[in-house]
């Protein structure tokens, strides 16, 4: 994969994000507040023309992790540097231009589109929004010029821009979403299980058309998905989350081949395979328990519960992210010296 | 890879022409007969309504002594208001003859008013007028009373609901999108408004500043609308806020939209479908109030008339001169009807959850 | 897997009247179901698996839909032609069907228990007590933990993977012949789901029951399934046992949708296969095959009919014009 050249930029950088949504107090008057721990201390880098996978189960916080990084939720702690600017400092109107760098494609190709909106109006809309800013310098002509070339890029015929979303089958609607985000050419792509609510054979038409778009526009990712195959095709990195933290952060390769947190090593093995041969003969690590919810305070490792490998340092101080060999880190006492 | 794309699309998927969301509701519209039927019938009553002083209808406002409670007919006006007078007087004969003496003065008089009556109509042109509803109390012709009665309760239909949904629509948007607190106050004073004893308001603001004429409609405005739009704010305020969480929302918040793009592009464009099924299925409501007020004595005063009020004049009447209560109120009752139906067609012509969304 | 045929379905066909055209959700489905198999149906949305399970037990909304044709042999009948009243008495009974969302399949206002021994006790005879002793014998097994204080708990205070649990254990409270398992994981993290699979593996095994189980993935169909079909367009396209299809797809779609999974044992190199274009809008298809769009190997005469189903040999069939003489 061609994605390297610009040698060792970082392009995000984030450091101990935290996301605690407070859900009201235990009791009338007084009492203790309540807090969803959405993300308990997250922290990573992405190097332009890179791809980290974020992957983990419902609860674990990985789009929760997306939406804090975009400035759509307001982290309670932590650090967002895009390019070196801190964005969870900044005011609303430097926030908004950093922010053209950075765009996101969403899950739901039926909700992430306004169903009153032509096609070509909603790829137009973020530079239409922009440009009225005054942080955008284009013409009319130049924006519908823009659109038709997006959509062409993506693979839908131009002709089709005044249409509604409803007459887009979800495929097709989820390329309307992708030109959407690459409208302000971005460095950085969010995708939030950008690919999770299509049909198999498009699911793979679109895994293409994010690399091809990667390669053509040099583009940077963030993608988030609970398929563990579709996030090893894609990402040169992956991050498994599991409750608000990162488990285990490797290469791609790495990863799979030789998982070092339990909890990885047990969502690989409960990940199906398409071959009846392997699948027939497969040892599977069954956890007990089920994935348990992110609104309680915890002391000591999150994943004590259903580990089959748990010690007892493990109950009383939660273990840190640290390198256990050459890029591959993880937040396990077993590996910690 | 685009063209390969673009030519596997056309097969199977051909979509036929550009369709948008509206014209989806109307072709479904359409399909409903009733409904069709009400949008047909309300046309027709705006229609009636509004060119009401270019049709070649009488004056609803001018008094004709000589023709006073005639009966709906398609005859000269002139004729039936002699054969009533003769009718008269053979009631008054057969008493006589029954044995009510008593009355034979009143035979003098019922003959003397027959004789002028009829030297009268003679010299008078407009013994020729043809009313094909009857007349009131008072000679006017129920026809054009009930038309201009129309006028005046759909015109109070209509503004009342273009306040409400106005007043409605921005209280329940803003309060739907802000949530939080201000949410929570503003929809606290709904609830109290909603707890307000509202008929009894509108009555005591009427009783106060009852004057002549077109000071008392603006004043039924008033008091109409100072209610009607609690509904509508909840309405819109429970669609804004199930819609704000929608993704194409994020999406535009991701993109560093406007609060008010937000508010004027996203949400409410969706939220319109609600509004309008609320609007037409209000329009209807709002006539019912006034002429549950008219028939109070609260509404329009004469000379004007309202359905509300018409409807009072002819209950009042309703055992000797029928007609009079019969006409106005079937009008009444058409169009309510005929809005009625408009409205669930249109609450199902514009329902996001249908099948036949994709 | 044994040699006896519990189920037989014959030329299957589930139509759908709506404003815009007849929509052959299924249109000519036939398969056969063995004693104690599990058979999967695989396919993408549209493809008309989950109408195809709805119409066994002839659960179609009518209108707009109806069962325009075929015969779905079971126990000596045809279900399609059964009465409502004698079909109820198979449902929940003989055949019993899990659906994907639990929470929707569960009456939110009514204990487990209620729920639970309601089917028991209509299906079995046995009385109020005997029904609920069986339902938490029924629920440990399911994996259910201390089932005989949870029974009398109502459904919100399950999570996900516990109410289908819960779901799988009622189905088969009444030992049916067949489980009708549709998408019962789809809406379930990873790690339940192999919970989950595991659970109706086992049961099923246990009391001999056969299963029909519906899925878009093929990793699950890989696991779970002892023979599978392939359905495109309302139609089946491919049928075998599951290892010959796998290893040997003979349908260009089955071929495609194989190669354009991605898989956590094998690096898919620097691109993903894809089938080029859409999934066909279903509405008024013409008598061809629904599939030549996308077809790398299409000929002149997939334009025009649709392929036979031809039997290649080991329980494996194909309908592909590649197979079979055009006539």
């Amino acid at each position: 994969m061609a994605n390297n050249m610009g040698g060792n930029d970082t392009l995000l950088d984030v450091q101990d994000l935290k996301m605690h949504f407070p859900m009201g107090r235990k009791g009338l008057i007084g009492g203790k507040h309540q807090y969803v721990y959405a993300v308990d201390g997250v922290s990573f880098t992405i190097k332009k023309g890179e791809t980290l996978g974020l992957v983990g189960e419902s609860g674990c916080g990985k789009s929760t992790t997306a939406r804090a990084i975009a400035q759509l939720y307001k982290p309670t702690s932590g650090v967002v540097n895009l390019n070196g600017r801190d964005l969870t400092k900044l005011k609303a109107k430097e926030l908004h231009a950093a922010r053209k760098g950075m765009q996101m494609v969403f899950q739901d190709p039926y909700a992430s589109l306004n169903p009153r909106m032509t096609s070509g109006d909603i790829i137009a809309e973020p530079m239409k929004i922009y440009s009225r800013k005054g942080l955008l310098a284009i013409s009319k002509k130049e924006m519908d010029e823009r659109v038709e070339q997006l959509m062409e890029r993506v693979g839908l015929s131009r002709f089709f821009r005044n249409r509604y979303p409803h007459e887009f089958s979800g495929g097709q609607r989820q390329r309307i979403g992708i030109a959407r985000a690459l409208a302000l050419r971005p460095e950085l792509m969010l995708c939030d299980e950008a690919v999770s609510a299509l049909d198999v054979s498009i699911q793979a038409q679109i895994l293409n058309l994010f690399k091809d778009l990667q390669d053509e526009f040099g583009l940077t990712y963030l993608f988030i998905a609970h398929d563990l195959a579709v996030i090893q095709y894609i990402s040169t990195r992956v991050a498994v989350m599991y409750l608000g933290i990162i488990a285990e952060i490797s290469g791609s390769a790495d990863l799979y081949k030789k998982p070092l947190h339990p909890y990885t090593q047990a969502l690989l093995s409960a990940a199906p395979i398409p071959d009846p041969g392997i699948e027939k003969d497969r040892k599977r690590i069954i956890l007990t328990g089920d994935v348990p919810s992110p609104d309680k305070e915890r002391v000591g490792c999150y994943f004590y519960d259903r580990c089959w490998k748990r010690m007892d340092k493990c109950k009383e101080s939660r273990p840190q992210l640290k390198e256990a060999e050459p890029g591959h880190e993880v937040a396990c006492f077993l590996y910690h010296d | 890879m685009a063209n390969e794309n673009n030519r596997a699309v056309n097969e199977f998927n051909q979509q036929v022409k550009p369709v948008s969301l509206w014209a989806d509701a109307w072709k479904r519209l359409q399909k409903n007969r009733m409904a069709l039927a009400g949008l047909w019938i309300t046309v027709l009553f705006a229609i009636v309504g509004i060119a009401a002083p270019v049709l070649p209808i009488a004056d609803y406002q001018k008094v004709e002594t000589d023709f006073i409670n005639l009966p709906p007919s398609l005859k000269p006006a002139g004729e039936v208001a002699l054969s009533e007078a003769s009718l008269n007087i053979d009631r008054i004969q057969s008493r006589i003859v029954e044995g009510r003496n008593d009355l034979l003065p009143a035979l003098e008089q019922a003959k003397a008013s027959y004789d002028k009556l009829k030297s009268d109509l003679s010299v008078k042109s407009t013994a020729n007028n043809v009313y094909i509803f009857g007349t009131d109390y008072l000679g006017r012709d129920m026809l054009s009373r009930t038309i201009y009665g129309g006028r005046i309760s759909m015109l109070i239909g209509l503004i009342g609901t273009i306040t409400a949904v106005l007043i409605g629509v921005i209280y329940g948007a803003v309060s739907g999108y802000l949530g939080g607190r201000i949410d929570n106050l503003m929809m606290r004073i709904v609830d109290i408004m909603y707890g307000l004893p509202y008929m009894l308001i509108v009555i005591i603001l009427m009783a106060m500043f009852m004057k002549e004429g077109s000071s008392s409609i603006f004043i039924l405005f008033i008091a109409i609308a100072l209610v009607s739009w609690l509904t509508q704010a909840r309405v819109v305020r429970g669609q804004i806020m199930s819609l704000k969480n929608s993704e194409f929302v994020e999406a535009a918040r991701s993109m560093g939209a406007s609060t008010a793009r937000i508010i004027f592009r996203h949400l409410l464009p969706n939220t319109l479908g609600v509004i309008i099924i609320f609007a037409t299925l209000s329009i209807p409501s709002f006539i019912m109030n006034e002429s549950f007020l008219s028939f109070l004595g609260l509404g329009v005063s004469a000379p004007l008339a309202s359905w509300g009020s018409l409807v009072k004049e002819g209950a009042d009447r309703m055992e000797s001169f029928p007609w009079q209560l019969l006409v106005p109120a079937t009008a009444m009752t058409v169009f309510l009807f005929a809005m009625n139906f408009l409205g669930d067609g249109l609450r199902d012509a514009l329902d996001p959850q249908s099948k036949n969304r994709a | 897997m044994t040699e006896e045929v519990i189920l037989q379905v014959k030329d299957l066909k589930t139509y759908f009247h709506t404003d815009e055209g007849i929509v052959k959700a299924v249109d000519g489905v036939s398969f056969d179901l063995h004693k104690g198999e599990t058979l999967g149906i695989v396919g993408e949305s549209g493809s008309g698996k989950s109408v195809t399970n709805l119409s066994i037990i002839n659960m179609i909304p009518n209108p707009p839909g109806r069962i325009a044709g075929g015969e779905v042999l079971f126990g000596g009948q045809d279900l399609v032609k059964l009465p409502i009243g004698e079909l109820r008495k198979i449902r929940g009974n003989k055949i019993s069907m899990i659906f994907q969302d639990p929470m929707t399949s569960l009456n939110p206002f009514l204990r487990i228990s209620t729920q639970m021994i309601e089917t028991i006790v209509l299906h079995q005879g046995l009385d109020k007590k005997a029904a609920k002793a069986k339902a938490i014998e029924m629920l440990k097994l399911a994996g259910i933990p201390a089932p005989e204080k949870r029974i009398d708990q109502y459904p919100h205070q399950f999570s996900g993977g516990m109410r289908q649990r819960v779901m799988i254990a009622m189905s088969l409270s009444c030992n049916p012949e067949i489980l009708i398992a549709d998408e019962p994981t789809s809406a379930l993290d990873v790690t339940i789901q192999a919970q989950i699979l595991d659970i109706i593996r086992d049961l099923t095994a246990r009391l001999g029951t056969a299963v029909i189980l519906i899925t878009h993935s093929l990793g699950v169909v890989a696991g779970m399934c002892d023979t599978l079909c392939v359905m495109y367009a309302g139609r089946i396209v491919e049928r075998g046992e599951t290892a010959e299809v796998f290893g040997e797809p003979k349908h260009p779609y089955t071929q495609g949708l194989i190669k354009s999974v991605p898989r956590l044992d094998k690096a898919s190199g620097d691109r993903l296969f894809s089938i080029r274009g859409q999934p066909p809008n279903v509405i008024d298809l013409p008598d061809c095959c629904p599939f030549y769009p996308r077809c790398d190997k299409a000929m002149d005469v997939c334009k025009r009919k649709y392929p036979a189903t031809k039997d290649t040999g080991n329980r494996h069939a194909v309908a592909c014009w590649l197979y079979t003489e055009a006539k």
